[in-house]
């Protein structure tokens, strides 16, 4: 008895240092990964002039970055670049969700001859940066009348969501798994190859189409080449990467440096907002099928 | 075997991203030939600016033809900012009720002077008709044939108004390309209660009172340390490509050791990511090197003690020898591609001229480089605008804008960043400059 008393009792003090280990590294690694966005935040309400940072926490607190930033639209205009990448990003949001899951659809439920060579080439193609084609791209928008006026928001919208579809390989994977079992059941029940798309495999799938979502929202805020590019002198279409790249140029470095951190934070505003709606649907996915 | 595969198509597609990254400048800039090509030839380009400096002639003394037409400019955003008054809008504006059988409306763009090279040559057609440029874009406009050559009453206008330095940095082969509207350096900021008038003449004689600041890895700064040797950048004017960098010799290892030296001062304080300008806040820097840019952030800085001067000298081997900076202009250029040439030039010489020069210096202070706005005594009296002109005419060369010079930048800045982190050192300086000589002077793209 006392003999295995110990025993367990020593499994349990190895298991308890084995924790304590595991814990202590990841707290140090969190604490590592936290500490640029942290330092970002403090320096957006710093009350500090200039872009040179001499201490981590800041002498003063202020809001007035934050204010200066939505107030004064004279040089940079940061709420008509915020509204700019915002609609872009919606409208992208919904149209490369639409493209992917289709494409991912097709690969993995049809079969037909060139499905094989198809998905070779997309992985090819997929190792070439985008922006190589970025001149081509201009030249082609130009020849439609897009570069110009209101038209380079949608010259924007078709460059973010065109090439979308090529992505199409997680989803894909994702798609695999669903059981191809309730596929058949449905189509015995006379259901059209749209119908079990629409109703049996993507309420299974929200987990993908969450991922799908927001990575396809995330693209028009995090691209700066296409936007620099395509915008040209068009100051009023400027998207948020390229302002906040205006906000560091040597001009403009000194009096909006605490200005481009308040900026770099709220980009990440409607990122968050998004995330936190869709992220219950990360744990659902295929719980209420298997089940059923 | 498969594995082989892959890396092969690994290689191979980084082959092909790399041939295509280095193709897209010349895809860039000979798609903007061949549009432009498509509709003015270069003869034509010369030609209908010819013309269009005719017509201006003739516009002068009878009267203009009627014309209804959109002219799109581009200029910083400051020019078209309502808190600076509306430079741009209401010169344009101007310029419109001047010429009145000339119906125009205009279309502002945004461009810093110093983006016009990438901006304009991107799609030459497309640009703006009328756009500023800094001069060392020149070249790539050239090339780009993204710039009109100026011709007759412009040309001379230039001439008569500028001195023969500025008129020299919007030249090539003798041709005029732009209307000059400011000049373009930087200079020295400093403390008046720490510096008398007196030390400001020697930087080693500053250096002994109090701290000073230089951006020494920044290749735009560094380079004037080795021009007050003797060395040489494109030949004596600037201008002769196949002269090439000289950075080689005694003259140029003298200056490395100084440098050396320099950078071991505890009075010296690197300058770089804006310390310069946060030590004059906080007062542990005392003087920095910069330019009109951060002028108003300085006087705000150092509030009565402000002061303001051209370059000071340095003493290399008990001789004084005085620093050198780069020095441009900004101008205003004419798109060979726009509709009516004549119309363009004349607003472009417009927005060049003693009065809007005038406008811009009162409303954005902008330091005018008309030679009649600067005898001026309210303008005269401005020590800003004294000290960057003092600097333009008397401790600058002018920044050379030959195609070779892009393999400056490099090099240098690398070389800047090895000082400070004390890897060059008195023993290996001889060697050190002159691999740094060889490397100002090889291309990195060949």
């Amino acid at each position: 008895m006392n003999e295995k008393e110990k025993k367990v009792r020593s499994m349990k003090t190895r298991g308890m240092i084995a924790d304590t280990i595991v814990h202590i590294v990841l707290a140090v690694l969190a604490f590592i990964w936290v500490i640029p966005v942290a330092w970002i935040i403090l320096l957006s309400f710093s009350t500090q002039k200039g872009s040179y940072v001499t201490s981590f926490f800041p002498k003063g607190y202020t809001l007035n970055n934050y204010i200066r930033l939505f107030t004064d639209r004279n040089i940079l205009d940061f709420p008509q670049m915020f509204m700019n990448t915002f609609i872009i990003a919606c409208c992208c949001c919904v149209i490369s969700t639409f493209f992917v899951l289709s494409m991912a659809y097709c690969m993995s439920r049809m079969r037909f001859k060139m499905r094989k060579p198809y998905m070779n080439i997309a992985m090819i193609l997929n190792l070439f940066p985008g922006f190589m084609s970025m001149i081509a791209i201009y030249y082609i928008l130009k020849v439609f009348n897009l570069t110009d006026g209101a038209m380079i928001r949608v010259a924007l919208i078709l460059v973010y969501s065109g090439g979308a579809g090529i992505n199409f390989y997680i989803a894909k994977g994702f798609f695999d798994t669903v059981p191809k079992a309730l596929d058949e059941a449905a189509y015995l029940d006379g259901a059209t190859r749209f119908q079990v798309f629409t109703k049996v495999t993507i309420p299974l799938s929200k987990p993908i189409i969450v991922y799908t979502v927001l990575n396809s929202f995330l693209g028009p805020w995090l691209d700066f080449i296409f936007a620099k590019v395509i915008c040209r002198a068009n100051a009023k279409y400027y998207t948020v990467s390229v302002g906040l790249w205006k906000m560091l140029e040597k001009e403009y470095i000194d009096s909006w440096y605490t200005c481009f951190a308040a900026g770099a934070v709220c980009i990440s505003i409607p990122i968050s907002i998004l995330f936190v709606i869709m992220q219950r649907y990360y744990t659902d996915g295929l719980s209420g099928a298997v089940k059923g | 075997m498969k594995r082989k595969v892959v890396s092969l198509m690994l290689t191979a597609t980084m082959a092909v991203g790399m041939l295509a990254a280095c193709g897209s400048n010349d895809n860039a800039s000979s798609a903007g030939n061949s549009s432009s090509a498509a509709s003015t030839s270069d003869a034509s380009v010369a030609e209908s600016t010819g013309d269009a400096s005719a017509a201006e002639d003739s516009s002068a003394s009878t009267e203009e033809e009627a014309i209804t037409t959109t002219l799109t400019v581009w200029a910083p955003s400051e020019d078209q900012s309502a808190d600076s008054g509306q430079w741009l809008q209401t010169m344009c504006e101007q310029f419109n009720a001047a010429h009145p059988n000339w119906d125009l409306t205009f279309e502002y763009g945004v461009c810093a002077e110093g983006d016009a090279k990438s901006t304009v040559t991107q799609d030459v057609e497309g640009a703006a008709d009328v756009y500023m440029f800094a001069n060392d874009n020149l070249t790539a406009l050239i090339s780009a044939n993204g710039i009109a050559k100026l011709g007759g009453q412009t040309a001379e206008a230039v001439k008569n108004t500028n001195s023969q330095a500025i008129v020299d940095s919007v030249s090539v082969d003798g041709s005029i390309y732009g209307v000059p509207f400011t000049t373009n350096t930087w200079f020295m900021f400093y403390d008046k209660s720490v510096f008398s008038e007196d030390d400001i003449k020697n930087l080693d004689t500053m250096l002994s009172k109090g701290k000073v600041s230089f951006p020494i890895t920044n290749s735009w700064y560094i380079a004037s340390f080795y021009v007050a040797n003797g060395c040489t950048l494109f030949g004596e004017d600037g201008t002769d490509e196949a002269a090439g960098i000289d950075f080689s010799g005694e003259k140029a290892q003298q200056v490395t050791d100084y440098l050396v030296d320099l950078v071991a001062n505890p009075n010296f304080v690197s300058d770089a990511d804006g310390s310069g300008l946060s030590g004059l806040r906080d007062g542990s820097v005392s003087a920095m090197f910069s330019g009109s840019w951060d002028a108003s952030s300085v006087a705000e800085a150092l509030g009565e003690n402000y002061g303001v001067a051209q370059l000071p000298c340095i003493t290399i081997n008990g001789e004084e020898k005085q620093l050198k900076s780069f020095a441009g202009s900004k101008a205003i250029g004419v798109n060979p591609n726009c509709e009516y040439p004549q119309v363009a030039v004349a607003l472009a010489s417009y927005l060049g001229s003693a009065e809007a020069q005038k406008a811009h210096y009162e409303l954005r202070s902008v330091i005018p480089c008309n030679t009649e706005l600067l005898a001026d005594p309210d303008i005269a009296s401005d020590v800003l605008v004294t000290a960057q002109n003092n600097t333009f005419d008397n401790t600058s060369i002018i920044q050379p804008f030959v195609k070779a010079m892009d393999n400056y930048w490099t090099p240098a800045e690398n070389f800047g960043k090895s000082l400070v982190s004390k890897e060059v050192t008195h023993e290996n300086a001889v060697e050190k400059t002159e691999q740094l000589n060889t490397s100002l002077n090889s291309s990195v793209v060949e």
